[in-house]
C-alpha cells in the first residue's frame, strides 16, 4: 500500500480538503441564516440539508475530480507510477491505490453530511423521522456509488490525456448526468427524435442519485425494490467505468 | 549451478536489442551481472536509459531475451514526487517503519532538510531523496536489483562518497547499474556496460578505471 500512503499523504500536505471538510461541516450551520429561511424558522432545518449535500456534490465534483485527476497526471508524469511498476506493483494496483487515496476523504464529507442531515434536520413527526435514517442511508449508498467510478475514470483519463482533460470529461459526465439528461428528457417530450431518445436512454441517469428533495419535502424512504434498481444500474456503471478505467490508465508516459 | 534466493542476476542473452521500435543497440555476447556494482557507460543519446527502462521491463526489447533474478527497483532519472510534501514525508510513506531512523540520520549526515518541502530543494537535494527511498526500499532476506538512471547528477561529492559507501556495505545481495558520466578519471569500474558503435559490451577487469574506459567510447 506504498502508493496508497504517499498519494493519502500528497492529498492531506495540500491541505485543499479543509476547504471541502469546512464546506459539508460547517456552513450548513451558516447558510441558513443567510437566507430566507432567517425569516421563517420552520425552512431552517430544509436548508440545512440543501446546504449539507450540496455542499457534498460541490466538494466531490469540484475538489474530488479535480484532485483524482491531479493525482493520476502526476503518477504518470514524475516516474513515481514506473518507479512502482518496476517494484512489482500492477498497473491495476496503482489505479485502485490512487483512488482509495481519495475515496478515503471523500468517504467521511459523506457521513459529515449525512450526519448533518441526520442530527441537525431531524423532523419533528414521528412517522418521518423512524424513515429520516433510512433515507439519509439511502442517499449515502446513492452518493458513494455514482462518485466512486467517476473518481476512478478521472484518475484514469487524467494519467492518459492529461488532468484538463480527465478532469473537464468527468465533471462534464456527471453534470449531464445530473442536469444534462433532464433537459434532454423534457426537449423529447416536446419533439419526439430517435437518435436523441437512444442518446437519453444510454445517458447515465445520476439525477436518480441527487434524492435532496426528497430530504427537502421529506417525502420517505425510496421503496426497496426502487432502490435496488437503483443500486443496480449504478454498479452497472461502476462495472463500465470500470473497464475504460483500466484499460486507459497508465503509469507512465510513454516515451 | 543455481545460486541461493538472496543472489540478484541479470542475464543478458546474445542478440538482445534496445530502442524504441527501431533497434538502437544490442548485445554481440551475452553477459550475466551479479550482486556488486556494475557501471552503464556511454554517450548521450545511445541507449542508456533505454537498456534500463528495458531491463526493468517498462519497455519492451526489439529482439532477444534476459532475465533477471531479485526484487527490481528502477529509479528513474527525472522521478519526483508532489512539491508540497517534505522528503521525511516520502520516507514515512515509502521506506519499512523499522528503516525511518536510518534514513533520516542518512538525510542528516549528508545534509538533507528533511523539513523542507520537495518542490523547494534543489536538484542535488531531490536526487539524494529518491536515492534514500531506493537504498531503504532494499529486501534485506533476498537478492536486490537497483536500476539507477544517472543517481549522481547534482549530487555533491560528499553525498556521492556516503552512497558508495552503503554501496560497499551491501554489495552481497544487490546488484546495483548505475548510468552515470563520470567526472574524475581514477574512478574505478571493474565492472562495466559500455554502449558504442549500437554494440554493448560487458567489459570487466579488477583494476579498470574511467580512464581506461573512456578512449572505448566513439
Amino acid at each position: 500500500m506504498r502508493l496508497f500512503k504517499l498519494t493519502f499523504a500528497t492529498i492531506f500536505h495540500r491541505k485543499a480538503w479543509v476547504i471541502c471538510a469546512i464546506a459539508v461541516g460547517i456552513l450548513p450551520f451558516i447558510l441558513p441564516y443567510l437566507s430566507t429561511a432567517s425569516e421563517k424558522p420552520v425552512l431552517v432545518q430544509p436548508a440545512r440539508i440543501q446546504a449539507a449535500w450540496g455542499a457534498l456534490w460541490i466538494s466531490a465534483l469540484c475538489w474530488g475530480l479535480f484532485t483524482a485527476a491531479q493525482q493520476g497526471e502526476n503518477n504518470a508524469k514524475t516516474g513515481v507510477g514506473e518507479y512502482f511498476l518496476t517494484t512489482g506493483m500492477s498497473i491495476t494496483r496503482q489505479l485502485l491505490q490512487i483512488w482509495l487515496a481519495i475515496f478515503c476523504y471523500i468517504l467521511p464529507f459523506t457521513l459529515i453530511a449525512a450526519a448533518v442531515s441526520q442530527f441537525a434536520a431531524l423532523p419533528a413527526a414521528p412517522a418521518e423521522r423512524a424513515m429520516w435514517w433510512v433515507l439519509n442511508s439511502q442517499y449515502v449508498c446513492l452518493f458513494l456509488i455514482v462518485i466512486a467510478p467517476l473518481l476512478l475514470l478521472s484518475t484514469a483519463l487524467a494519467s492518459r490525456f492529461g488532468g484538463i482533460t480527465g478532469f473537464a470529461i468527468t465533471l462534464g459526465l456527471a453534470l449531464y448526468g445530473l442536469y444534462g439528461v433532464g433537459y434532454l428528457d423534457n426537449m423529447l417530450k416536446l419533439e419526439p427524435n430517435a437518435v436523441l431518445r437512444g442518446l437519453w436512454i444510454f445517458s447515465p441517469h445520476y439525477h436518480f442519485a441527487d434524492i435532496t428533495q426528497r430530504l427537502y419535502f421529506k417525502s420517505g424512504a425510496i421503496a426497496g425494490s426502487s432502490f435496488g434498481m437503483m443500486v443496480a444500474y449504478f454498479l452497472a456503471i461502476t462495472a463500465v467505468y470500470g473497464g475504460i478505467s483500466r484499460l486507459s490508465f497508465r503509469a507512465r508516459i510513454s516515451s | 549451478m543455481s545460486l541461493p534466493a538472496s543472489h540478484p542476476i541479470i542475464h543478458l542473452e546474445s542478440g538482445l536489442g534496445i530502442g524504441y521500435g527501431a533497434p538502437i543497440a544490442r548485445f554481440e555476447k551475452e553477459a550475466t551481472l551479479g550482486a556488486g556494482t556494475h557501471f552503464l557507460l556511454a554517450r548521450n543519446g545511445r541507449g542508456k536509459t533505454t537498456l534500463l527502462r528495458t531491463i526493468a521491463r517498462t519497455l519492451r526489447q526489439v529482439s532477444g531475451s534476459f532475465r533477471t533474478t531479485g526484487f527490481l527497483q528502477y529509479l528513474p532519472e527525472d522521478l519526483r514526487f508532489d512539491p508540497e510534501i517534505t522528503a521525511e514525508t516520502v520516507f514515512r510513506m515509502l521506506i519499512p517503519r523499522n528503516r525511518h531512523l536510518e534514513a533520516l540520520d542518512l538525510a542528516k549526515s549528508i545534509e538533507l532538510d528533511v523539513k523542507k518541502p520537495y518542490g523547494k530543494l534543489s536538484t542535488g537535494n531531490r536526487r539524494k531523496t529518491s536515492l534514500i527511498v531506493a537504498e531503504f526500499s532494499i529486501r534485506p532476506d533476498q537478492g536486490n536489483i537497483l536500476l539507477l538512471d544517472e543517481p549522481f547528477s547534482g549530487l555533491d561529492a560528499f553525498a556521492r562518497q556516503a552512497f558508495e559507501e552503503i554501496w560497499l556495505k551491501s554489495s552481497s545481495n544487490v546488484l546495483r547499474l548505475v548510468s552515470c558520466h563520470p567526472d574524475y578519471d581514477s574512478m574505478l569500474m571493474p565492472s562495466a556496460l559500455m554502449i558504442e558503435d549500437q554494440h554493448i559490451k560487458h567489459i570487466t577487469s579488477p583494476n579498470q578505471t574511467w580512464r581506461d574506459l573512456k578512449p572505448l567510447l566513439n
